[in-house]
């Protein structure tokens, strides 16, 4: 029976890490395909999303299952509970992702972003920390989970510059091309790189989430709530 | 085997002990009944004598003591009787046996059971001189008697024999089997005690030196294998069935992020978290090879996943990475080349059909015919140049190899190149300058020519009008160094790396209005490199350029 147990929660790491693959596919991809301006990189995102969408309904399920015939106590009980909640935030980080994909496909943006809005700076922050997340629930490590948690500020500081950039863009912009003189963007590009941003500061706060679960299932401690449950 | 000799020894003992018991029974109740019987028959000879002498009133003054006294008249009336019975009432005892054969022969004896079995009657007669019998008789216990009243202490032995038997049977088997527990496999050799295992003790030391020495071999061979599979540049990767590293070389290890030592054991997905890579596993545990290119750490590798099948279906998975970087990259420069002379080839054909199809059609004033004639020419010739260009490079990119290296005058080949080229210089209003002495080297005379040729080529079409080509010779030592220097309009700083790339042109419009193929540069870096030289470039936007090439002489 508890071999059985180990034998369960054995398949529910190798799935976890597997989606946790995905999604490290997701965001690169769709960040790559912002960056180089490749439509064609873009258009492969919906179906990793089915992916990962598959994966979160099998996880779910076999979370259940362990729940169901083994009930699962103490450490057990912790990675199976923080599994299901990092599924969530696994599925979303592939939901955004497709998100960001789908603008450049819109093609609102003409051109690789120019280099002064440090969009680059942001996605490469937020691929750190989509697999720093993924890597600390491999190798069970509460301290690189910690340091997710804290690489969330470089995220958030990103974000303000990207904002302050998009707003000069926006005030220096010709009346008579629509366009900003100086990074050729016009409104509409404008919108879309801040949603674009925006996303990847929601996948940041996802990637949060997931390092959170992780220290949680490693010492029980719930830091969101700050207190210990089991 | 313990519990074996227990049992053997311990059921011994308990058959041992009752057959004792019963024989030593049966031959002690035999002898008591004689012991009674001779003591019976002393009693009755003595009684007879005394009531011989003394009548009935002998009888009255003895004790019977156990004894049961009976006088018997011939005709088998009683006549007296010692026990409480009362003689008159007393049946005929004419027909008893032991009566029967006292009348006829004098004495008598006989033995009955009681009727329930308990007692036995031992029975003794004699007759007396006046034809009267006396009986003595005696009542024993039979042996089922003395058994039934012996049970408990009998019972109380046998529990004590069990528990003695058992104690020595356990302690005996024990001993017997200590020896053989007390082995020592390793050294089969040194044991002492039981002479019957020593041919079996010979055997195993044999089998045991042999199973070693193979051991020793197998080691031998794997550590080989470790080493050669350690020190291959090419990632190497065992899989078990359910994906488990089985086996995992250096350069496998170094390239999934891992040291040689912590992935065993382990699943690849909990190394690397490479999609494509995870994919041609899963295939490949699936029982389907497959192949494929993926990128690790910015670099292209091959992967070649396929499973490896056992007697009962999948065993594991054999996973092989190699590098294929630098051939990528020339299967994509090889690409873009053909792409480029198809390219570069297409434009001078299409321009020769265009002005071709019109003159055919007639529709040429035939004041135009000579002009359009002078473009179709010019068209081809380019066409040519180019054609000749990609001949010489590839030509040049297999080495040379049969082109005969002669002792040859640079400066001469260089006097040579100017003088064919001054038409050239004078249309485009440059001056053609050539410094220098007679320096002679050893190399191919088509190679230098070309090396020379296409420099100050270069030069003059680069160049401004009024401008100047400087073309010198030096001898250095071992070297002869070769220098064009021109007046021109140079080329930027970013572009000075790639001129010597194929179909590279800084100004691509410009190039070609002045007929341009993209491809001299490349072959003069080629020739040079042929002949083991190197070529230095030195230029300023607008004022001009100056390559340099030297090579050895020898």
């Amino acid at each position: 029976m508890r071999s059985n147990l180990d034998k369960q929660l054995d398949t529910l790491n190798q799935e976890m890490i597997r989606m946790g693959m995905l999604c490290e596919t997701a965001i690169s991809m769709s960040s790559d395909a912002v960056l180089r301006h490749d439509a064609a990189e873009a258009k492969k995102l919906p179906d990793l999303l089915e992916q990962i969408h598959d994966k979160d309904k099998q996880i779910e399920s076999v979370c259940l299952m362990i729940i169901l015939q083994q009930q699962p106590v103490a450490s057990d009980l912790r990675l199976v509970s923080s599994a299901l909640k990092m599924v969530t935030d696994m599925d979303r980080i592939g939901v955004q992702s497709n998100d960001i994909a789908e603008i450049v496909t819109m093609k609102g943006i003409e051109g690789p972003i120019d280099r002064s809005i440090p969009v680059r700076e942001m996605a490469d922050a937020v691929i750190h920390m989509v697999t720093a997340a993924v890597d600390a629930f491999v190798k069970r490590d509460d301290n690189m989970a910690h340091s997710v948690v804290k690489y969330d500020d470089k995220v958030d500081s990103c974000f303000d510059r990207v904002k302050e950039k998009l707003a000069e863009v926006l005030k220096r912009t010709d009346s008579v091309t629509g366009r900003d003189p100086e990074t050729g963007l016009d409104a509409v590009a404008v919108l879309d790189i801040l949603m674009i941003t925006k996303y990847l500061e929601r996948i940041g706060d996802h990637a949060v989430n997931i390092a959170r679960w992780v220290i949680f299932s490693i010492t029980g401690i719930d830091e969101k709530h700050e207190g210990r449950i089991t | 085997m313990t519990k074996k000799i227990f049992k053997s020894i311990f059921v011994a003992a308990m058959v041992v002990m009752l057959v004792s018991f019963v024989l030593i029974f049966g031959v002690l109740y035999i002898y008591v009944n004689k012991v009674s019987m001779n003591q019976l028959r002393m009693q009755a000879d003595l009684a007879a004598a005394g009531v011989e002498q003394s009548g009935i009133a002998y009888l009255d003054s003895l004790d019977p003591s156990g004894y049961r006294i009976t006088l018997i008249e011939q005709d088998g009336t009683v006549l007296y009787e010692s026990s409480d019975a009362d003689a008159d009432k007393m049946e005929n005892h004419l027909e008893r046996e032991e009566v029967q054969e006292a009348l006829k022969t004098g004495e008598g004896e006989a033995q009955r059971f009681s009727r329930t079995l308990l007692e036995r009657y031992l029975y003794c007669a004699r007759k007396l001189g006046n034809g009267n019998i006396i009986r003595l008789s005696l009542s024993q216990y039979t042996a089922l008697r003395i058994f039934l009243t012996l049970l408990v202490p009998l019972i109380l032995i046998c529990i004590f024999a069990i528990f003695l038997s058992m104690l020595l049977a356990g302690r005996l088997s024990r001993r017997i089997v200590k020896p053989l527990n007390d082995v020592d496999l390793d050294h089969p050799l040194d044991n002492e005690g039981y002479d019957e295992l020593s041919p079996l003790f010979k055997r195993i030391n044999q089998q045991q030196t042999e199973l070693n020495e193979q051991e020793l071999e197998l080691e031998n061979k794997q550590s080989e294998l470790d080493t050669i599979l350690g020190n291959i540049s090419e990632g190497m990767i065992l899989l078990s069935a359910d994906g488990r590293i089985v086996s995992i070389n250096n350069a496998a290890a170094r390239l999934l992020g891992t040291s040689h030592k912590d992935a065993g054991g382990r699943k690849i997905i909990m190394i690397n978290r490479n999609i494509e890579l995870q994919d041609a596993i899963d295939r490949a545990l699936s029982g389907r090879k497959n192949e494929r290119v993926i990128t690790l750490k910015s670099r292209q590798y091959q992967v070649n996943a396929s499973p490896v099948a056992g007697e009962n279906g999948l065993r594991g998975a054999a996973i092989v990475l190699f590098d294929v970087t630098d051939k990528e990259q020339a299967e994509s420069m090889r690409r873009e080349f053909s792409a480029n002379v198809s390219h570069e080839l297409k434009t001078p054909l299409h321009a020769i059909s265009g002005y071709a199809e019109l003159m055919k059609d007639g529709v040429v004033r035939e004041g135009d015919v000579v002009p359009f004639a002078q473009k179709i020419y010019k068209e081809s010739q380019r066409a040519i140049q180019l054609v000749e260009d990609i001949i010489s490079l590839s030509h040049l990119d297999e080495g040379a190899d049969d082109m005969a290296r002669v002792k040859l005058d640079v400066y001469k080949i260089v006097k040579a190149e100017a003088e064919r080229l001054c038409g050239e210089a004078e249309r485009a209003g440059v001056q053609l300058i050539t410094e220098g002495e007679k320096t002679k080297m050893t190399g191919i005379p088509a190679l230098i020519q070309q090396i020379i040729h296409n420099l100050m080529d270069n030069a003059i079409k680069y160049n401004h009008a009024g401008g100047k080509v400087t073309a010198s010779v030096r001898s250095l030592g071992d070297e002869v160094e070769l220098s064009v220097s021109d007046t021109g309009i140079g080329i930027p700083e970013a572009d000075q790396q790639r001129v010597f790339e194929r179909f590279y042109r800084v100004d691509k419009s410009h190039s070609r209005a002045i007929g341009g193929t993209g491809l001299g540069l490349s072959i003069v870096k080629h020739a040079v490199q042929i002949h083991h030289g190197r070529i230095a470039l030195q230029s300023t936007p607008g004022e001009g350029t100056t390559i340099t090439v030297t090579m050895p002489k020898k």
